[in-house]
């Protein structure tokens, strides 16, 4: 597999694909998502989207006592906006590569920066 | 996604080369890019970490994260609020644009 | 959608009081005071010199803070009330 990030070069909002294809990276990485409503769970990262939704196999909720209508769950696909969080495992993250993509989006520009954003 | 256009007349500036002027705010994340920062979270949570990565929703990745998060708890009996912090750490963190408050880089005085 | 020209538009007044001490308060509660840097389509806001203040109390400094606007994918955490302050 190839480990690295690649933005075809003339996309409008480029904005959507850093953290795609930054998950795409994880796919096979154990991962765990902290939702906006506390639950957390572990498991291995299966795949990813462009909104950001996550499908995970071999799940464990963090606090099985406080959850236990979770324990028989065995995998799992989590929407995107309810994520809080996502525990990497550091490793597994060329920091380097990260922060030139990110700058490298930072270039392109975005509608917010021309200004007139109409809504028709 | 599809229903916001661009002003017609406005014609796409040419992308600007890296400069440290911030003329627009994500220019205050971007030069904070490798450097530890404050994000203030919804539900009184803050991080301490390294930004690795951002996007226009504020995604960011996070490396050698402390999350602080503030609890007030009710005494049972005196009804007195008690304030207490919760202090967690994480490596690595990817952490959701919708749930930014604030932003703010290390100082550069 | 043509703005006539010669009425001042919000976008206006927000470009004049770029460089002057504001006020931002968000829906939470939470004030911010500090000197307005720039702002962008959705509403994201740059301050310098920013203090925080809750329920009257000074809680916090910042020497530059990104402040996350209203934008078109969420709904906001900020509404932007954004007024000269003396």
């Amino acid at each position: 597999m190839v480990r690295s990030l690649h933005f075809p070069s003339k996309t409008p909002s480029v904005s959507r694909f850093l953290f795609y294809s930054f998950f795409k990276t994880l796919v096979g990485q154990q991962v765990t998502v902290e939702l906006k409503n506390d639950l957390a769970i572990t498991g291995v990262l299966i795949s990813v989207d462009q909104f950001l939704n996550i499908k995970l196999d071999e799940i464990k909720v963090v606090d099985e006592a406080r959850y236990p209508h979770m324990i028989p769950v065995k995998n799992c696909f989590i929407r995107g906006s309810v994520v809080r969080y996502v525990q990497l495992p550091a490793q597994a993250v060329d920091t380097a590569l990260l922060q030139d993509a990110a700058r490298r989006e930072a270039q392109q520009p975005t509608t917010a920066q021309q200004g007139n954003v109409r809504v028709k | 996604m599809s229903d916001v256009v661009p002003a017609p007349t406005t014609a796409v500036p040419a992308p600007a080369p890296e400069t440290n002027a911030v003329e627009e705010p994500l220019d205050l994340v971007r030069l904070s890019l490798d450097e530890r920062i404050y994000v203030k979270l919804r539900g009184d949570r803050e991080l301490r970490g390294k930004l690795h990565a951002y996007d226009g929703h504020l995604n960011m990745v996070l490396g050698d994260v402390e999350e602080t998060i503030t609890v007030v708890d009710i005494n049972e009996e005196t009804y007195e609020e008690v304030i207490r912090t919760v202090k967690r750490n994480s490596e690595m963190l990817f952490v959701r644009g919708d749930g930014v408050i604030l932003v703010s880089p290390p100082s550069r005085a | 959608m043509e703005q006539p020209s010669q009425t001042r538009s919000p976008t206006d007044f927000l470009n004049s009081v770029i460089g002057r001490r504001v006020l931002v308060k968000l829906n939470s509660g939470v004030d911010y005071k500090g000197v307005l840097a720039c702002l962008d389509g959705y509403m994201n806001i740059a301050l310098e010199q920013t203090e925080e203040w809750v329920n009257g109390q000074l809680k916090n400094r910042y020497g530059d803070a990104f402040i996350r606007g209203n934008n078109c994918y969420t709904s906001a955490p900020t509404r932007l009330a954004c007024h000269r302050t003396a």
